[in-house]
């Protein structure tokens, strides 16, 4: 990715402040007392304002266009902040409505917050104070011996973060919270900035270095040494990159932090920068007079053999690198966002959305936006996404809409890759104003999944993705918390405990296969591939064999995972870089395999390539699909020999409920097991399933319940508690000892008589339970 | 020679009889003078002007003199920039040539990483041949 740069006119004095009101449209102050407009589509520049004589502009910032919720078509008024102390609203047309004395001395920057309610100025008193939208003040959150240079506000809009020379302080706007402050650079800090959709926060100072901070302050980058001192900084509003200007320089940083392009324009020192709402153009204003616009071009996607470039603005060049072929691709607007997955391309231009087939790169599917600004393309192999200022949409690759899933309280401005995730049946989007919640949708209708309950984890969720392949009953949801422990659960089984299991530990960045439900992640310094993390339901102590590690340290520090395509991972590394890793392609044939249920072939594969992880992948698969034959020569192969005996035992099983609820024993579900024992009437059974797992107060209900066996609970636990010496301490196993006699012979009569039956039964239904034995 | 009477009036004669005050001698010389004084006057009259020409053609002299002493002294100040200039581009190419080694860098581990992986892919292939 790089950047292109235009500049524009000269005007005779240092430009101070610019802002974007529509993705074409910029207004710009100068010290010569004048405020511009640029209209970027006519390429017209008008005067707007002209200005008193005695007032010197140093910030502006337009209202944003949210206003509580509502929509406005652009930006309507702006704040203006001026060396004598004062700040002004003035609205579009250049009319001051109303200026307001804040400060002794300049007001050096004022921010209008994110739903527009409050308004935040900082002054060379060193005071900090908020005003509502209509310039009353509300309070002075703070008051220093310097002065306050820059501020942002938190993402929530509840925090604001200011600079205090060489320290940034961030301040809750409640006053009884903590203040969080910190040492950030070495020279006076003299810009920052918050993103609200990554809630990173950027700082350039006088020591001639940029550093990205997390909200606690932690250091996550920190550029070497400028020439000039870093002047300005800005987010892009998606977060993905950064902008940092200086003395003649103007840089294009990833959110790591790593720079994509540098361009050394000739402009003076770059004091503001603004991005233009769809994060496509940039515009600086320059010490000597001039303003420079610039795009972000060259960015490039990857997928297969195919390989597309943002050649200009409006053009893309595709190259198929297996045989080299070239296309160009045109558009009629701006490009503004675009994604290469499952075999096809989505476009979005400022006015219409783009469908390319990668078999097809002629004949494109267009259709009109509501909205232009798209702010994130997620695709799936059926359908894809798309989120815009307004809601969030799912198309299909014929150009129809398939569904507008919301909830309530939806904030779409704030979605990124890591907080939406969609497969060919499910959407998980997580809730911004609580971390821990996943909301779960089905793609199809839109409408929440189940019973309509979120998934909550007990830990603030970071990052999730949903499983791509395989049924949509069996969807499941792969979670990074906060504590950056791996979770899988599925997605349809919320209402039952205890499903949702941790697989990983301290894992930094996942992605599920395209092809196949194998996930793969980096985990402390090891790069994992879960190739089915599935096991972990079936059987959990299969897992650690099921996935394969190898040493990350090609990777470097904080690698990032982009993509993991047929057999190939490719990962960013912390400094830019993209490092490939390729994973074995078996467990994909196996997966195959294990799906349409050619168990032999299977077997064949895996004594092919002679792995352990394949054979427990086997073992697992097989057994989730009960497929006991197949499954015994697996654990075999692994040297289980335990659980070879259960399965043989399984085998042995008169009926096929029982041998049922055993498979799900297998897997550790108790409460199954014996409800599918209770429904087929074999309470007996049920009854032993809890005496062999020495859980005796719910055996012993159940033979209350059903008045039955009574006396074989009570005699088990006798024999139990002689067996370890022991006195009965069970207040109900003493009141039942005392009606009940245990007498050994009768109750093995009565046992086999149980089992007889349960034979007899099997016996009328021998047909079935061949075929589903088979 | 006897005495004129008029010569002793002071009256005299001239070649042409007319009768003078002064003496013909006198008033030849008188005469000379004048045109001697005017041939002075003449004389002097040429020499300011050749002077006042020669004086102007000094003073452009000296402005051209002091034009070219600017243009010489702005040069030598140019000059000087040249090389701070110069020393601007250099850092700012300097600056440029640190990004895209930095990309060269990124570029080298990309490439090192493909290797590696046909290296992988290559191994996977003869392994498969040959178990078959």
């Amino acid at each position: 990715m790089s950047d292109e740069l235009r500049t524009k006119l000269i005007k005779l004095k240092l430009v101070s402040c610019v802002g974007w009101t529509t993705s074409d449209e910029l207004y710009s102050c100068s010290e010569d007392h004048q405020i511009l407009r640029w209209n970027l589509q006519t390429s017209e520049t008008s005067l707007a304002v002209k200005l008193p004589e005695d007032l010197f502009p140093i910030d502006l910032h337009w209202l944003p266009k949210t206003v509580a919720g509502k929509k406005q078509a652009q930006a309507e008024i702006f704040v203006l902040t001026s060396t004598d102390g004062k700040f002004h609203l003035a609205s579009k047309m250049g009319r001051i409505e109303k200026s307001v004395e804040a400060h002794k001395g300049a007001v050096l920057a004022g921010r209008w917050n994110y739903d527009g309610t409050a308004l935040i100025t900082a002054g060379e008193d060193g005071q900090i104070k908020i005003w509502s939208k209509s310039g009353m003040l509300r309070s002075t959150l703070a008051q220093q011996g310097s002065p306050v240079y820059s501020v942002a506000w938190g993402p929530d809009s509840d925090k604001v973060l200011y600079t205090s020379g060489r320290e940034l302080i961030i301040k809750p706007l409640q006053p009884s919270a903590k203040v969080l402050q910190w040492k950030a650079h070495d020279g006076i800090i003299v810009k920052v900035d918050w993103n609200s959709v990554n809630d990173l926060i950027l700082s350039g100072g006088e020591d001639c270095k940029y550093k990205v901070w997390d909200s606690y302050g932690r250091l996550l980058y920190t550029s070497s040494s400028h020439d000039y001192p870093v002047t300005s900084v800005a987010w892009s509003p998606d977060g993905e990159v950064f902008a940092i200007g200086s003395f003649n320089t103007l840089r294009l940083c990833d959110k790591t932090g790593w720079s994509y392009a540098l361009e050394k324009p000739n402009t003076g020192s770059l004091f503001s920068l603004a991005w233009s709402a769809d994060g496509t153009q940039l515009a600086g204003a320059c010490g000597n007079g001039h303003v420079i616009f610039s795009h972000v071009v060259e960015q490039r996607w990857e997928w297969r053999g195919f390989e597309i470039t943002l050649t200009k603005r409006r053009t893309m060049q595709v190259r198929n690198v297996v045989n080299d072929a070239v296309d160009i691709l045109e558009f009629r607007d701006r490009v503004i966002k675009a994604s290469l997955a499952h075999g096809h391309l989505v476009v979005t231009t400022s006015l219409q959305c783009y469908v390319y087939n990668a078999k097809n790169w002629n004949t494109p599917l267009i259709f009109d936006l509501k909205e232009g600004s798209v702010s994130l393309i997620v695709q799936a192999e059926k359908h894809f996404l798309l989120v815009d200022g307004a809601g969030v949409y799912v198309f299909s690759y014929e150009g129809r809409l398939i569904s507008t899933p919301r909830y309530p309280g939806m904030r779409t401005d704030i979605l990124n890759a890591q907080s939406v995730s969609l497969s060919n049946d499910t959407i998980a989007v997580r809730d911004k104003s609580d971390e821990k919640v996943v909301f779960l949708f089905d793609a199809l209708t839109g409408k929440a999944l189940g019973d309509g309950k979120p998934l909550t984890h007990k830990m603030e969720v970071l990052e999730m993705a949903l499983d791509q392949c395989g049924p949509s009953s069996e969807r499941k949801i792969a979670v990074i918390d906060k504590n950056r422990d791996l979770y899988l659960t599925s997605v349809h089984r919320l209402n039952k405990e205890n499903n949702i299991c941790k697989i990983g530990a301290m894992v930094h960045t996942m992605q599920w296969n395209d092809t196949a439900n194998i996930l793969c992640g980096i985990q402390d310094n090891q790069f994992t591939v879960w190739h089915y993390p599935s096991a972990v339901f079936t059987d959990k102590d299969l897992l650690p064999k099921t996935f394969c590690t190898k040493d990350a340290s090609e990777f470097s520090h904080e690698p990032h995972i982009l993509n993991y395509v047929g057999t190939q991972v490719t990962v960013r590394r912390g400094d830019g870089s993209l490092v490939y890793s390729s994973v074995s392609p078996y467990p994909t044939l196996l997966h195959e395999y294990s799906a349409s249920s050619r168990w032999e072939d299977a077997l064949r594969l895996c004594r092919f390539a002679k792995d352990q992880s394949l054979w427990a992948c086997l073992a697992a698969m097989a057994m989730s699909s009960r497929e006991l034959t197949t499954a015994e020569v697996a654990y075999a192969a692994i040297g289980e020999v335990d659980k070879v005996q259960y399965i043989n035992f399984i085998k042995d099983l008169p009926s096929k409920e029982s041998s049922a609820a055993h498979i799900l024993l297998f897997s550790g579900h108790v409460q199954e097991a014996e409800a599918v024992l209770l429904q087929a009437g074999l309470v007996y059974q049920a009854i032993q399933v809890h005496i062999n797992l020495y859980n005796w107060d719910r055996a012993l209900e159940l033979a209350v319940k059903h008045k039955t066996h009574v006396d074989t609970v009570l005699g088990y636990r006798l024999k139990f508690l002689q067996d370890f010496g022991k006195e009965e301490t069970n207040k109900r196993f003493v009141q039942y000892a005392e009606g009940v006699e245990v007498d050994w012979e009768k109750i093995q009569a009565k046992v086999e008589m149980e089992l007889a039956k349960e034979r007899e039964k099997a016996a009328s239904s021998v047909r079935s339970s061949v075929a589903y034995k088979r | 020679m006897a005495k004129d009477p008029l010569n002793e009036a002071g009256l005299h004669f001239d070649e042409l009889n007319k009768l003078r005050v002064l003496e013909p001698e006198v008033a030849q010389k008188t005469t000379e003078l004048k045109e001697e004084c005017k041939d002075f006057v003449d004389k002097i009259g040429q020499f300011q002007k050749i002077v006042g020409g020669l004086i102007e053609l000094v003073d452009e002299l000296a402005k051209e003199a002091e034009t070219e002493k600017m243009k010489a002294i702005g040069a030598r100040n140019l000059l000087k920039s040249v090389a701070k200039q110069r020393e601007a581009q250099q850092q700012q190419l300097q600056a440029l040539i640190a990004e895209k080694q930095m990309q060269l860098e990124r570029y080298r581990i990309e490439y090192e990483a493909l290797s590696k992986v046909e290296a992988e892919q290559n191994e996977f292939i003869d392994q498969f041949i040959l178990q078959k």
